[in-house]
């Protein structure tokens, strides 16, 4: 039988057209979802090392989707791999929680009602759960309480107004994009543990790309949290008691854009990412926003260097943080890290110990001047 | 319009917006308090003790010269009885250290210290103009940041001083905190922040009291008090890492002023993070300075050729595909996870300090780095001083002169 005439073969198969240039090799689309299937796969399986763990009983996993690119991919691939499992009768060893905490309570968005519709039929072998960003104070009832300190005596909290005014109101009164985002963060991280909590997970699975990854630990740094970074960027356990997990750390995001590209099931979930504007003067960027296009700029250039600054941030260690007094807001570590005998603080030293909240949450504090 | 009171002393007119945190002050109270978080980092740090000798690395430029001059102050008004002197490294860079050296020069009257300058030419046959011009513009600030770090212990020997100290700044450790963590340096990420670097193996202590000072308060402090300072950059471009992390930190500064100090103090937790099996030679933080040098340049423009960050791309690209063959070949091997997180143990390699064969400088290796990048430089200069013949006496006269001078010092 003559070979298929083909003008540029898949470097993989040889036998379909390549579509697509990946890491300097040239794949089809059947190929290439693969390779990034291999990729994530190793991080899956960890997954299912819990059992053992977990005295044989199905381990409880709680997965927050933003019905952004990344976390709709990695549903897709916890899906293809349940199917899989299914097809194959291999044990699962997991329930998985998919957690949305509604868009337009954070942002000025339109509903995603319709998404969620889909989600819910494409899901049905998943507990799927909505909430609004405001039930915050609902989920962790001392927010209120850690608020009024955060916000000092300027702000005034409302206790006759509903929960999505007096967040409103908070929200409002941190003046800066930097400080915006990075409280934003903060409630949201709180809001997801919480929820994760009340569900009996014991670890939650976040869909951050190798993009964000590096973009979260240069901001994370340029923020005055390096010292967090050990579960913010590198899988491990958090604060709270949960492990953080980020399966999607050696994708990049170009990569998950093709694949959810490739993927007709995924086109009515993601919400596509708005553009950005190049119109934006650099100081009016969050520091969160200014690295991700640093990563994605660079990254277009020297994607490995990208990648090895989340890979750099997951070597650290963080035994020695342990038992260590943490900020009520964040959950960081209140001072310094053990052996960090440098006097950064001076200024605010008295500042920072007395008080019950990190470097990090006492920079994005609204009332304080910068 | 009433002009703006200072927001210290509520009376006089401010006239400064402090560039750390905004506050606006008059003249007199931002001296003040610039010298203040001086004298409160080196209390902090136990830095120095009364009746030490201290050499401040002197370059001419901005913040050397605000160094000397809020040492000599800080010294005076709390008595921390150092004795305190100058030193300088002429790298023979024509056009750039010739004119700086002249600064340090007239600094060394105003401050009334003693002066010792410590020349390239001199320690090793070679300025940097002249390695310039064999290795061309591309890794030049390697050899001018190894042959400096010798050339500043061996002029404190030469002094019989134990105590270095460098004008380095906040923004000068904040980009070393960014570009190791692009670079993936992990043995230099524990390193780089500490304010002082000495190693076990030399007697020569660096240290950086203006670690937590901005670069903008340092120009300010010098515009203000009108120091008498060189204000031209080296003629010679950065490295890559090092530009790229530097344009970086001026756009968080736009963003959110303190983001320098933050990265600071991100940059001592991570280093307080980094395993000890990868922080290298115990406590011989003796690259420490390594670092240092290659910031302490003073060149401030972002250019960069980007030649070593394209390098280190391809490696990693290697490094990628190699690892997925890898992966197909280790398949079998259950429990070869078990020993993956030991991997980073082939770069930790004890460093044992020796010294140099050749200089009996410290060194990890046999001959050190210093020595060489000499032998790399002269492979190719003995061969014109072997041509010589009668007839081109002419254009080696330099050279035997040169040759004749070092054959007397020698003698």
């Amino acid at each position: 039988m003559p070979a298929k005439e083909l003008n540029q073969p898949c470097t993989e198969c040889k036998d379909a057209e390549s579509e697509l240039s990946v890491r300097q090799k040239q794949l089809c689309r059947h190929c290439f979802k693969r390779f990034i299937m291999h990729k994530v796969h190793m991080h899956i399986n960890t997954v299912y090392k819990f059992r053992k763990e977990n005295n044989g009983a199905r381990h409880q996993l709680l997965l927050p989707l933003s019905f952004g690119v990344s976390s709709s991919v990695l549903l897709e691939m916890l899906n293809v791999d349940y199917q899989r499992r299914l097809d194959n009768e291999l044990p699962m060893g997991y329930d998985l929680h998919i957690l949305v905490v509604e868009p337009s309570t954070m942002t000025v968005s339109a509903s995603c009602d319709k998404n969620y519709e889909v989600l819910q039929k494409n899901n049905p072998m998943r507990t799927v759960n909505r909430i609004p960003f405001h039930s915050v104070f609902e989920h962790v009832p001392e927010m209120e309480e850690i608020m009024r300190e955060y916000a000092g005596a300027q702000f005034v909290d409302d206790a006759s107004k509903s929960n999505e005014e007096r967040l409103a109101a908070f929200r409002a009164s941190i003046s800066t994009a930097t400080s915006q985002t990075d409280v934003d963060t903060i409630l949201l991280t709180r809001l997801v543990v919480e929820f994760a909590k009340k569900s009996g997970c014991k670890s939650v699975l976040w869909g951050d790309s190798d993009s964000r990854l590096a973009a979260k630990a240069l901001a994370g740094v340029a923020k005055g949290r390096g010292a967090s970074l050990t579960w913010q960027v590198s899988d491990g356990m958090s604060p709270w008691g949960l492990k953080f997990q980020y399966p999607l750390r050696d994708l990049y995001k170009a990569e998950l854009l093709e694949y959810a590209h490739f993927t007709p099931e995924l086109f009515e979930i993601i919400i596509p990412d708005k553009p950005a504007s190049d119109n934006v003067l650099t100081k009016n960027l969050s520091i969160d926003e200014l690295m991700m296009r640093y990563v994605e700029n660079q990254g277009a250039k020297y994607p490995g260097v990208m990648a090895n600054v989340a890979r750099t941030a997951n070597k650290l260690d963080p035994s020695d943080t342990k038992n260590a007094p943490s900020c009520s807001l964040c959950g960081g570590l209140l001072g310094n890290v053990k052996g960090n005998v440098g006097v950064t603080v001076a200024g605010q030293a008295e500042d920072c110990q007395s008080s019950q909240f990190c470097y990090g949450c006492m920079r994005s504090r609204p009332e304080v001047l910068r | 319009m009433a002009p703006t009171v200072c927001f210290n002393c509520k009376e006089a007119r401010a006239v400064i917006i402090r560039p750390k945190n905004r506050h606006k002050l008059c003249r007199a109270c931002f001296i003040q308090i610039f010298e203040t978080e001086v004298h409160e980092t080196i209390i902090g740090t136990k830095l120095f003790f009364r009746g030490e000798r201290v050499a401040i690395g002197a370059s001419g430029g901005k913040d050397s010269t605000v160094l000397a001059a809020v040492l000599k102050t800080l010294n005076e008004r709390y008595d921390y009885g150092l004795n305190l002197c100058l030193l300088s490294i002429d790298e023979g860079i024509r056009g750039y250290r010739d004119d700086s050296l002249e600064t340090v020069k007239r600094n060394a009257v105003q401050y009334e210290m003693p002066l010792e300058i410590v020349g390239y030419g001199e320690l090793y046959g070679w300025t940097m103009d002249q390695v310039v011009a064999q290795v061309g513009k591309k890794g030049n600030c390697t050899y001018c940041g190894v042959f400096r770090r010798q050339a500043l212990d061996r002029g404190a020997a030469r002094l019989g001083i134990k105590h270095v100290v460098t004008g380095h700044n906040a923004d000068d450790v904040a980009e070393t905190v960014m570009m190791n963590l692009l670079r993936g340096d992990l043995p230099r990420l524990s390193r780089g922040t500490s304010i002082v670097t000495d190693s076990d193996a030399s007697d020569i202590k660096r240290s950086k009291p203006l670690k937590y000072a901005y670069e903008k308060e340092i120009v300010l402090y010098a515009h203000h008090r009108q120091l008498d300072y060189f204000s031209t950059e080296c003629i010679y471009s950065p490295e890559a890492f090092r530009g790229s992390a530097r344009t970086l930190i001026k756009d968080l500064e736009k963003i959110r002023p303190s983001s320098i100090l933050d990265i600071v103090k991100s940059g001592e937790d991570m280093a307080a993070l980094v395993p000890v099996e990868v922080r290298g030679s115990g406590k011989s933080k003796h690259a420490g300075a390594e670092d240092e040098s290659a910031g302490g340049c003073g060149s401030q423009n972002g250019r960069s050729s980007g030649g070593e960050m394209a390098a280190m791309e391809k490696q990693l690209t290697e490094n990628d595909a190699a690892e997925s063959r890898e992966t197909e070949i280790k398949l079998p091997v259950a429990t070869s996870k078990k020993s993956k997180p030991a991997k980073p143990a082939k770069q930790i390699k004890g460093q044992t300090m020796g010294h140099c064969e050749r200089c009996g400088y410290i060194s990890s290796q046999r001959i050190c780095k210093a020595c060489t990048l000499l032998d790399g430089l002269n492979r190719n200069r003995p061969k014109t001083a072997i041509e010589v013949g009668m007839e081109d006496e002419e254009g080696s006269s330099t050279l035997m002169r040169q040759m004749e001078r070092a054959q007397l010092g020698a003698t």
